[in-house]
C-alpha cells in the first residue's frame, strides 16, 4: 500500500506541471498583458516599468513559466521578514499569496465540512430507506424530491433561501460570516453558516441518497443476500450487516471525490452568502485580474483534484477486502 | 435466538430413516406478470423421506428451482404460493407466519445454491459467515461458533482449516468456495439439505469431487437431500428416488433404478436417450425436438403433446397420474406397455376426460 | 427412441413435431424504442425537451427584435394578450425575453455538447482502439483536463478571452467538460476490441476505420447518449453560473442567466420575474435527466436498478 501510495504521488507530479502549463497559457495568451490593470494615469511609465521587473515579466515566457513553477513548489521559501513568498504576491493588495491563502482555508473548510458532514447524516438512511421499501410511497417520495432537488441550480436555490428566509421573514442574516461590530462567538456564527450550509446540502442530499438507494439497490439485488436470508437472519440483519457494509463501498469512494471541494470551495456558494472563502477569493481574482492570485487558486484545485481521487482509491482499498494495490 | 420457542428442531437423524419428512402436495406457485400469469410450479407432490435423497431433475425454466424456493418461501415478488401444502413432520410450511421459517431456515432445512462465485459476501470472511449461521441458530458464543466454523471447513475437506476460516471469499476457488457454503448449510445439522445445482458451475473434476463429499456427508449425518439438477449422471450417482418435472409439472416419479432402467414418459425417455454412450456408434445425436412451451402459451391437456412422438389425439385432455408399476407413477395416457389407452385414440374429449378421472391416481 | 415402441403409433414425422416459440421477434432498436415509449416519464419529458426546442426556435424567429424594445412607459406591466408575462423593469416584453433566453441557452447547451461529443468521441475512441501508449498519452491528458477546476476555469476563459460572448462560452465549457464522454467511449472501446464480432470482421478483412466507425461505435454509443443529454442540461445551468457571476451574455442579449441575476434586484416588485427564467431551468434540467434516465434504460435494461 505504500509504494501504491508513494508510486501515485509520483505519478501527480506531471499531471501538476500539465495543469500549471495549461493555466499558464491561459493567463499569457489571453488578451492584454498582464500588467493591463496597473495602466492608469496616475502610474508613471518607470512605475510600470518597476512593476514588469519586479514580476519578471520582461523576460521570455517559458523563462517565466520556469521560474514560476520552480519557486511555486517550494513552498517553505520566505523572505527576511518572514512571509511565505513562494507563491508570489498578490496584484490586488501585495500580500504574499500563500498567506492570503492560508488566511481563508478556515472559512471554507468550516462550511464544506459541515456541509458534508450534515449531508451524510441525511442522505444514507434516506438512500436505504428508498431502496428497502422500494416502490412504496415512501420510496417514491423520496425519489421525486431527489430528483426535483438534484434539479435546481445552486445559486437559484441559494437566492431563493436568501430571498425567502432573510429578507422575506427576516430569520437569518444576509451575508458574511460574522454579525459587522457584533460579537464573534460561536452562536453568532452558526446562525449566520445556517443558509449557506442548508444551500450546499440540499443539493448533495439530492445526489448522495439517489446514489446510495442504486447502490443498495445493486447490492440487495446479489445471490449473497439470498443465502443470507437462506440461513434464517432477520430481515434487519440482512440488510444492516449483508447489504449496507457492501452498497457503502461505492459512497465510501464518493466522499473521497468530494475532498477536492473541502478546499475549493462552492464558488457560488460564497459569492451569493458573502462568506469569507476561498473560492469567493478565487472568484474576486479574477475579476480583479489578480494573475498570481488565479494561478495559485487552479494549482491548488488542481492539487485537491489529485489529492481527493487518492483518498478515493486508499479508502476504497480500506473497506473492500477483494482490492489489493 | 435462544429463549424462543422452537418451532421444530429437527436435527439429522431425529426421524427414523424412511419416516416421512417433507411431504409436498400439489404445490402451486404462480407470478402474477404484466403478460399474464406465469405458473411456474402446478400442481406438484412428491415425498422426502428422513435420510434419503430425492433428485429433482429437468430442464432449465421447468420450475424445480421455485420448487425449491417455495419450500424454503424465498420468493421473490411477485412469485406466490397460491395453493397446496407443505408439511414438514407435520408443520405446514406453506401456512407458516415469516418468524417461524426463519427459525427453519438455516436451522431444520438449509439451502446451498448454484453459483458459489457470488453466493457468498466478499467482504466477510468465511469463518464468520459460517460462524453467524451457528450463532444465530444455536446460540453460541463468538469464540466457540468460530471454533465449530473451522470445524465443518475441516469436515468438508478444506485443507489447513484454521488458516481459511480466516481468508476472504475471493481468495478461494470456485469448488472450495462450494465447499464453504456446504459447511455453513450443515453447520447447523439440518434435517433436510436442499441443493440446487451445486454442482453446474464447476469444473468436471471438482464436480466429482463435490458429489463424493455430499455423498459422504449424508452417511455420517444421516440427513435428507433434495438434489435439484439438470444433469442426469449426477442423479444416477447421488440420487434415491427421482422426480422428473416439465413446465411447471411433474411427469414422471420413481426410484432411481427404474428411471434409468424402464422411464415410461416420452420425455424421461427422450431425456435418457438424448445422453450420448461412450462407445455406441450412431451419426447423430438424438434430440427432443422442439422447445419448452411458452409459459404464456401453454397448450391444453399434456403439456409435452407438441414435442411428442408418441402424441394421439387425446392428448389434449390432461393425462391422468399413472401408476405404471410399483412405485412409479407417470403423467401419460399412454398405458404401461406403451400403447394407446383402453379408452381409444380418437375418443371424443367428454369421454377422455371421463376416463382421465377414473384412471386417476391420488398421489 | 426405443425400439420397442409400437411402430404404428411412432407415425409422426420431424416435420409436425416443432414445438413453435410463438414470441415474436424484434430488432434490438425496435425493442430500444418500444422499452424506450413504455416508460412514460421518459415519453413526457421528451414531449416537453421538443416543445420548449420548438418554442425556442420559432418565437424569436418570428418576433425577431421585439424581446429588445423597451418601453420606459410601462415598466412592471401586467400581463396582457401579446405579453402572457407581463413586462419588466425597463418594459421588455417578458414572455418575448424569455423564448430569446431559452433560445440562446439551450443553443449554447447544444453547441457545448457538440464540442464535447466530437472531442470526446475521438479522443476516446482513439485510445480506446489502439491501446498501448496512445492510450497512455491521452489518458494522460485526460487526467490532467480532469484535474483542473472546471468551473473556475471556464470563468477564467470566459472573462479573459471575451466575457458575453457566447462564443467564448460555448468553447470554455465543451473543451472542459469532455473527458467524462472520452472515458465513456474508450471503456467502451476496449472492451469490445476483443469482442467476438470485432475479431470476426476483422478477419472478414475489414479496414480499421471501417471498423471503428461500422461496429464498435454503435454500442459504445449508448453511454455516449446519455451522457450528452445530461450535459445539455449542465450547460445550461452552467451558462447561467457565469451569468449570475457576471461573465455571461450581457443585457440586452437574452439568457436564461441574465435574466435571473437582472430580476436579484426587483424580486421585491416583481418576485415572478425570477420565478420564470428558473422554473424553465428546472424544467430543462428535470426533463433532460429523465431523458436520460430513460434512454439509459431503453439501451440497455440490465443496467437498470428496477427503479
Amino acid at each position: 500500500m505504500v509504494t501504491y501510495v508513494i508510486r501515485r504521488v509520483i505519478q501527480a507530479i506531471p499531471i501538476l506541471i500539465g495543469i500549471a502549463i495549461i493555466s499558464f497559457l491561459i493567463v499569457h495568451l489571453a488578451p492584454g498583458s498582464p500588467i493591463d490593470k496597473f495602466r492608469t494615469p496616475r502610474v508613471s511609465t518607470e512605475q510600470l516599468n518597476n512593476l514588469i521587473r519586479m514580476y519578471g515579466l520582461d523576460k521570455s515566457i517559458p523563462e517565466q513559466f520556469l521560474s514560476w513553477i520552480s519557486s511555486f513548489f517550494q513552498v517553505w521559501k520566505t523572505d527576511n521578514q518572514g512571509h511565505f513568498i513562494a507563491w508570489g504576491f498578490s496584484f490586488t493588495d501585495g500580500r504574499p499569496i500563500l498567506e492570503k491563502v492560508v488566511e481563508r482555508i478556515p472559512a471554507t473548510m468550516l462550511l464544506m465540512g459541515t456541509a458534508l458532514a450534515t449531508t451524510v447524516v441525511i442522505a444514507i438512511p434516506v438512500g436505504v430507506l428508498a431502496a428497502v421499501k422500494q416502490y412504496s410511497i415512501a420510496d417514491k417520495v423520496i425519489t421525486v424530491l431527489a430528483t426535483v432537488g438534484y434539479a435546481l441550480p445552486s445559486y437559484w436555490l441559494g437566492i431563493m433561501l436568501l430571498y425567502i428566509f432573510a429578507i422575506d421573514l427576516n430569520l437569518f442574516p444576509l451575508y458574511g460570516m460574522h454579525t459587522l461590530g457584533g460579537s464573534d462567538d460561536l452562536p453568532d456564527l452558526a446562525w449566520h453558516m445556517v443558509l449557506p450550509v442548508a444551500s450546499l446540502t440540499i443539493q448533495s442530499v439530492a445526489g448522495w441518497s439517489r446514489y446510495m438507494r442504486a447502490s443498495m439497490l445493486e447490492v440487495m439485488r446479489q445471490d449473497y443476500i439470498r443465502t443470507a436470508r437462506a440461513k434464517g437472519l432477520p430481515p434487519s440483519r440482512v440488510i444492516t450487516k449483508h447489504a449496507l457494509r457492501n452498497a457503502l463501498i461505492p459512497i465510501v469512494t464518493l466522499l473521497g471525490l468530494t475532498i477536492p471541494t473541502l478546499l475549493s470551495g462552492a464558488v457560488i456558494t460564497e459569492a451569493i452568502f458573502g462568506w469569507p472563502g476561498l473560492g469567493n477569493m478565487g472568484y474576486q481574482a479574477v475579476i480583479d485580474r489578480d494573475y498570481p492570485l488565479v494561478l495559485a487558486f487552479v494549482m491548488i484545485g488542481g492539487a485537491m483534484v489529485i489529492l481527493g481521487n487518492l483518498i478515493a482509491d486508499i479508502l476504497y482499498a480500506v473497506v473492500d477486502p477483494r482490492i489489493k494495490y | 435466538m435462544s429463549g424462543h420457542v422452537r418451532v421444530k428442531d429437527l436435527r439429522a437423524g431425529a426421524l427414523k430413516e424412511g419416516a416421512n419428512l417433507l411431504s409436498v402436495q400439489d404445490l402451486r406457485t404462480y407470478f402474477p406478470t404484466q403478460d399474464g400469469v406465469v405458473k411456474a410450479v402446478d400442481g406438484v407432490s412428491f415425498e422426502i423421506e428422513a435420510g434419503r435423497t430425492l433428485g429433482i431433475v429437468g430442464e432449465s425454466g421447468c420450475g424445480k428451482s421455485i420448487t425449491a424456493l417455495s419450500i424454503m418461501r424465498l420468493l421473490e415478488k411477485p412469485g406466490r404460493i397460491v395453493a397446496g401444502s407443505i408439511s414438514l413432520d407435520g408443520f405446514d410450511l406453506v401456512k407458516a407466519e415469516e418468524s417461524e421459517m426463519r427459525q427453519i431456515r438455516g436451522n431444520d432445512i438449509s439451502m446451498i445454491f448454484q453459483e458459489p462465485m457470488t453466493s457468498l459476501n466478499p467482504v466477510y470472511t468465511c469463518g464468520d459467515q459460517i460462524a453467524e449461521a451457528v450463532s444465530l441458530h444455536e446460540g453460541k458464543g463468538h469464540r466457540s461458533a468460530w471454533e465449530h466454523a473451522v470445524k465443518m471447513l475441516h469436515d468438508v475437506g478444506i485443507p489447513d482449516p484454521a488458516r481459511r476460516a480466516t481468508q476472504y471469499p475471493h481468495e478461494l476457488s470456485g469448488g472450495m468456495r462450494q465447499r464453504v457454503m456446504i459447511a455453513m448449510a450443515l453447520s447447523t445439522d439440518p434435517a433436510l439439505l436442499i441443493a440446487d445445482e451445486p454442482t453446474t458451475a464447476l469444473d468436471v473434476t471438482i464436480q466429482a469431487q463435490i458429489l463424493e463429499l455430499m455423498k459422504g456427508l449424508r452417511e455420517q449425518n444421516k440427513m435428507a437431500i433434495m438434489l435439484i439438477t439438470h444433469d442426469l449422471g449426477v442423479i444416477a450417482e447421488m440420487a434415491h428416488e427421482v422426480v422428473v418435472m416439465y413446465a411447471g409439472k411433474v411427469v414422471e416419479r420413481s426410484d432411481v433404478n427404474t428411471i434409468f432402467d424402464h422411464p415410461h414418459h416420452p420425455y424421461t425417455r427422450g431425456l435418457l436417450s438424448s445422453i450420448p454412450r461412450l462407445g455406441e456408434k450412431r451419426k447423430r445425436l438424438e434430440v427432443i425436438k422442439g422447445v419448452v412451451p411458452n409459459p404464456l402459451n401453454l397448450p391444453k391437456g399434456c403439456l409435452f403433446q407438441r414435442r411428442c412422438p408418441y402424441a394421439m389425439p387425446i392428448c389434449s385432455t390432461p393425462p391422468p397420474f399413472q401408476e405404471v408399476a410399483p412405485g412409479q407413477v407417470s403423467l401419460c395416457w399412454l398405458t404401461p406397455d406403451f400403447k394407446p389407452p383402453a379408452v381409444g385414440a380418437d375418443a371424443p374429449a367428454q369421454i377422455a376426460e371421463e376416463a382421465a378421472a377414473a384412471l386417476s391416481v391420488a398421489k | 427412441m426405443d425400439s420397442t415402441v409400437n411402430p404404428t403409433l411412432a407415425h409422426r414425422d420431424d416435420a409436425e413435431i416443432d414445438e413453435v416459440d410463438l414470441t415474436p421477434v424484434r430488432t434490438y432498436w425496435q425493442m430500444v424504442r418500444r422499452r424506450f415509449l413504455q416508460n412514460r416519464l421518459a415519453v413526457v419529458a421528451f414531449i416537453l425537451l421538443a416543445v420548449m426546442i420548438a418554442l425556442a426556435i420559432i418565437v424569436p424567429t418570428v418576433t425577431g427584435d421585439a424581446y429588445q424594445k423597451t418601453s420606459l412607459l410601462n415598466p412592471n406591466g401586467s400581463p396582457t394578450t401579446t405579453a402572457p408575462l407581463g413586462y419588466d423593469d425597463i418594459g421588455e416584453n417578458t414572455f418575448l425575453r424569455l423564448m430569446k433566453a431559452l433560445q440562446t441557452s439551450l443553443f449554447i447547451g447544444f453547441a457545448a455538447v457538440s464540442i464535447i461529443f466530437v472531442v470526446g468521441v475521438s479522443i476516446g475512441s482513439i485510445a480506446g482502439y489502439f491501446g498501448g501508449w496512445i492510450d497512455n498519452v491521452l489518458m494522460r491528458l485526460v487526467d490532467v483536463v480532469l484535474s483542473l477546476p472546471s468551473l473556475f476555469l471556464i470563468i477564467m476563459l470566459v472573462a479573459f478571452f471575451g466575457t458575453g460572448n457566447a462564443w467564448v462560452i460555448i468553447f470554455a465549457i465543451g473543451l472542459t467538460s469532455w473527458t467524462t464522454a472520452a472515458r465513456l467511449v474508450r471503456a467502451a472501446f476496449l472492451s469490445l476490441r476483443e469482442a467476438d464480432f470485432v475479431q470476426a470482421a476483422r478477419a472478414l478483412g475489414a479496414g480499421r476505420f471501417r471498423i471503428i466507425t461500422r461496429h464498435m461505435l454503435p454500442s459504445a454509443l449508448a453511454p455516449i447518449l446519455v451522457a450528452c443529454t445530461l450535459g445539455v442540461a449542465d450547460s445550461v445551468v452552467t451558462e447561467a453560473a457565469l451569468s449570475f457571476l457576471g461573465f455571461g451574455i450581457s443585457p440586452p442579449e437574452a439568457s436564461l442567466g441574465n435574466m435571473m441575476t437582472n430580476a436579484i434586484n426587483f424580486m421585491v416588485r416583481q418576485p415572478m420575474l425570477i420565478i420564470y427564467p428558473g422554473v424553465t431551468l428546472i424544467l430543462i434540467v428535470l426533463a433532460a435527466s429523465f431523458l436520460g434516465d430513460g434512454l439509459r434504460d431503453a439501451l440497455d435494461p440490465r443496467q437498470r436498478v428496477e427503479g
